[in-house]
């Protein structure tokens, strides 16, 4: 700190963070207030204040591999008693959002994500792809994996999106997903480290993979508790509705998982009786998901000292609209509306190929950053 | 002075507050020789500097400076001076008004001699808002050493008690008349300056930093009164919970000032109140260790940034640029523990300290209470003056935040602007 340096600002993320809903960063005149308020901030180099000195500066770079700004959980308190009506937890959230772009490769979807006008096109390539390459597939192989009026008493979707269809576009898909978070991480780690040197925030020299794998299991029950959030003040509620997406997504993950190996590996062919206990898992995951959004919806619109941007209401609408056509499908299939179930199944598809695709370049991806950066709190032992 | 002077222009001037802009409005037109009406709510003069120990940065008492201008509206007959009086209604237009203004009883005469029987023989005890709650007073009684008027004056509280009575009948000089009533007045007067003055802000609404929740947290302007020889410990700055001597000590600074919660703008005076604050404490304690938190240090200009540069030089003083955000107290031993991030050190640095003083800020009066006449405010309460209507002015904090210096600039600058007034007629 004490070394004189050049200031170099990057106009440009200047902007962008602007945009991303961090636009009240230049109200800051650094008085410390937010880093005291916070009640999850370390005791050694707190964050927001440098956070917010550092964005409105454009020093991107002391940013992006700042650990410390995955450690908010963008509880608000510090918004609240904020002198200046900056809101460093908007501010932080739009770096956040900033961030992954820059760690997701390639850019330029990050950038599409996060751009409104780009969500049609976004949404259109599932759309196609489902169609396209089952056409493809007829064309070549003569297979009909994709049929618009199959016939019989008892209809369910995969008789109209073949389950072979939908897993050979899924799970490249998912790994595709995997893939870059795992590029994505690697370049993470390294800068979160690098920071924490340069700034003070550790002691360690090197990254022992042992010892951080041990601490990210350490920290998994905090996050599963949403120990973090509890100790916020002013957005308590919002651990509840946060905890039943994530429980709801984790849930359902686990029913997905089962009723993979059931199809390829046990060949029991769906669909499944509704009193199978995975069954009741996924009914449960996809209540929670559906209320949970609602919930985060009324709280995010409730809160008008809160900015709520894009990224939000994406990342928010996804999971609503994942849990409702989740659930309409298999209403409507138990209705024997079987032609209409199988058409929200499509659109389910749509939501869940864009969930997959686009989660290591939206909002999303925060479960990956932030458990990362807790784990590398933990790791470091920071207090 | 210059009392023979007779004045170009006819017609009065009101001065409404008697503070230290109130008296230098009304004694700058009074003396170039216009008719001046000196309105003041309280039943003395003085108004906030009164209650000050010493003015910054030249640090004498302000009873000098207060004496020297009492002196000279005694010498003055052309100035009419109304205490417990308040304003009730202005009609008229620039050049023209007509003013109520209501008189509250003192129920003491002049023939008050202020020797203090009446006081003796009440004894009901009543809160001493002088001395914001750290004493009580009796409910007769004088409201300070060298107040303007010197006269004693009975609390309406006591009105209708036996405390009223005993007092009457104390009196040796036939001073008390328990039967004096309110009164308004109707005046005519060509211009008003007001000159209301401003409140401290309350610091019990900065809930983060514990005032009226522990004891050992004060206002800046309640060391003041600590400090100030006639104040309720006599000039002994001690921790209110025990009256112990004092190791340590914390100045808060921006205490609800520059804060969009509060008052969004800077009230000016707290810097330069704290540093000579610390002043006052290093006199007491000279070991003391004085922590001052601050986001930035105003001390504008070479004599203010000149008394700031020698109290930096204190090396039991140290700056911590940092807002206080949090306050907390240690239950057994009452001390006060104030946590801020060291901005430039980038730690968070929490400080166990004897006592805590709040640099709270300036709010205008009239932020409270509107007043009763077409005033332009802005959005937190200060008078906005509209010098092309013209006829009515601010003076002093009523107007702007503002130390006392200003505040005699000021408020001589809207002595003339209400002649101007008188003058254009």
């Amino acid at each position: 700190m004490s070394d004189e340096f050049i200031v170099e600002p990057d106009v440009n993320f200047i902007k962008e963070v602007s945009k991303l809903g961090g636009q009240d960063v230049k109200k800051c005149f650094q008085c410390a207030t937010c880093s005291v308020a916070c009640p999850i901030s370390p005791e050694t180099k707190p964050f927001p204040r440098k956070e917010m000195l550092a964005t409105s500066w454009g020093l991107k770079d002391r940013l992006i591999g700042n650990g410390d700004i995955w450690l908010c959980h963008n509880c608000g308190d510090c918004t609240s008693r904020c002198p200046r009506g900056a809101k460093p937890g908007d501010v932080l959230a739009a770096v956040r959002t900033y961030t992954i772009g820059e760690y997701a490769v390639p850019k330029a979807l990050g950038k599409a994500v996060n751009n409104p006008a780009k969500l049609p096109f976004l949404l259109a390539i599932p759309a196609a792809l489902f169609i396209v390459i089952g056409f493809i597939i007829d064309l070549v192989f003569g297979v009909n994996w994709l049929n618009f009026s199959p016939s019989g008493e008892e209809l369910w979707q995969a008789d109209y999106f073949n389950n072979l269809l939908v897993d050979i576009i899924m799970v490249p898909t998912f790994f595709a997903a995997i893939g870059v978070f795992v590029l994505g991480l690697k370049r993470f780690i390294g800068d979160m480290h690098a920071n924490a040197v340069l700034e003070g925030k550790t002691a360690k020299e090197k990254i022992d993979p042992a010892g951080f794998v041990q601490a990210l299991v350490k920290i998994v029950p905090t996050i599963l508790k949403h120990q973090r959030f509890s100790e916020c003040g002013e957005n308590r509620e919002r651990a509840t509705s946060h905890m039943m997406v994530l429980f709801g997504f984790i849930g359902l993950f686990i029913v997905t998982g089962c009723f993979f190996t059931a199809e390829w590996v046990f060949h029991i062919e769906g669909p499944y009786n509704q009193i199978n206990p995975i069954k009741w898992l996924g009914n449960a995951g996809g209540i929670a998901l559906i209320i949970g959004a609602f919930l985060m919806i009324a709280q995010r619109r409730g809160k008008k000292d809160q900015i709520s941007s894009y990224k939000d209401w994406t990342l928010l609408g996804l999971v609503l609209m994942l849990g409702v056509t989740g659930m309409l499908t298999e209403m409507l299939r138990l209705g024997h509306l079987y032609g209409l179930s199988a058409f929200i199944y499509y659109l389910h598809l749509i939501f869940v190929w864009a969930l997959f695709a686009y989660t290591p370049f939206s909002k999303l991806a925060h479960f990956v950053y932030r458990t990362v950066a807790m784990a590398y709190q933990e790791y470091s032992g920071r207090k | 002075m210059t009392n023979d002077n007779t004045a170009p222009a006819s017609g009065s001037i009101m001065v409404v507050g008697g503070g230290i802009s109130g008296l230098t409005t009304a004694l700058e037109a009074a003396e170039v020789g216009y008719e001046v009406y000196l309105v003041e709510k309280n039943p003395y003069l003085g108004g906030r500097v009164a209650q000050l120990n010493q003015y910054f940065p030249k640090l004498c008492p302000p009873t000098c400076g207060l004496e020297i201008n009492f002196r000279r509206i005694k010498d003055n007959p052309r100035i009419k001076v109304f205490t417990q009086a308040e304003i009730e209604k202005v009609d008229g237009n620039t050049g023209n008004y007509k003013v109520a203004v209501k008189i509250n009883p003192r129920y003491v005469n002049e023939n008050c001699t202020c020797c203090g029987d009446c006081a003796q023989a009440c004894g009901i005890e009543l809160n001493d808002e002088f001395n914001f709650g750290m004493s009580a007073k009796k409910g007769a009684s004088l409201p300070f050493e060298m107040a303007f008027p010197s006269r004693f004056v009975l609390s309406s509280q006591i009105i209708g008690t036996e405390d009223a009575q005993k007092a009457k009948t104390a009196c040796k000089y036939d001073a008390i008349d328990l039967d004096m009533q309110p009164k308004t007045l109707d005046l005519s007067v060509g211009s008003i300056v007001w000159a209301t003055g401003w409140e401290p802000y309350d610091a019990s609404k900065i809930d983060n930093l514990g005032f009226g929740q522990y004891d050992n947290v004060v206002t800046n302007m309640m060391i003041e009164r600590m400090a100030a020889p006639n104040g309720p410990t006599k000039g002994k700055i001690e921790r209110p919970s025990d009256s112990k001597a004092l190791e340590s000590i914390a100045f808060v600074q921006c205490a609800g000032s520059r804060d969009e919660n509060h008052l969004p703008y800077c009230s000016y005076i707290c810097c330069m109140a704290s540093l000579k604050q610390a002043t006052y404490v290093r006199e007491r304690y000279p070991d003391a260790k004085i922590y001052i938190f601050y986001i930035d240090l105003r001390a504008p200009g070479q004599r203010y940034e000149k008394f700031y540069k020698n109290i930096k030089a204190d090396e039991n003083v140290f700056f911590i640029k940092g807002k206080v955000a949090e306050v907390s107290e240690d239950q057994a031993t009452k001390n006060v523990t104030v946590v801020a991030e060291n901005a430039v050190t980038g730690e968070k640095t929490s400080q166990t300290v004897d006592m805590a003083v709040l640099a709270t800020g300036m709010q205008p009066t009239a932020a409270n209470e509107k007043l009763p006449a077409d005033l332009k405010y802005n959005t937190d309460g200060f008078i906005i003056n509209d010098f092309e209507k013209g006829g009515m002015f601010a003076a002093g904090c009523a107007n702007k935040p503002a130390d006392v210096v200003s505040c005699n600039q000021n408020a001589t600058g809207m002595a003339l602007k209400a002649i101007q007034t008188l003058a254009r007629k």
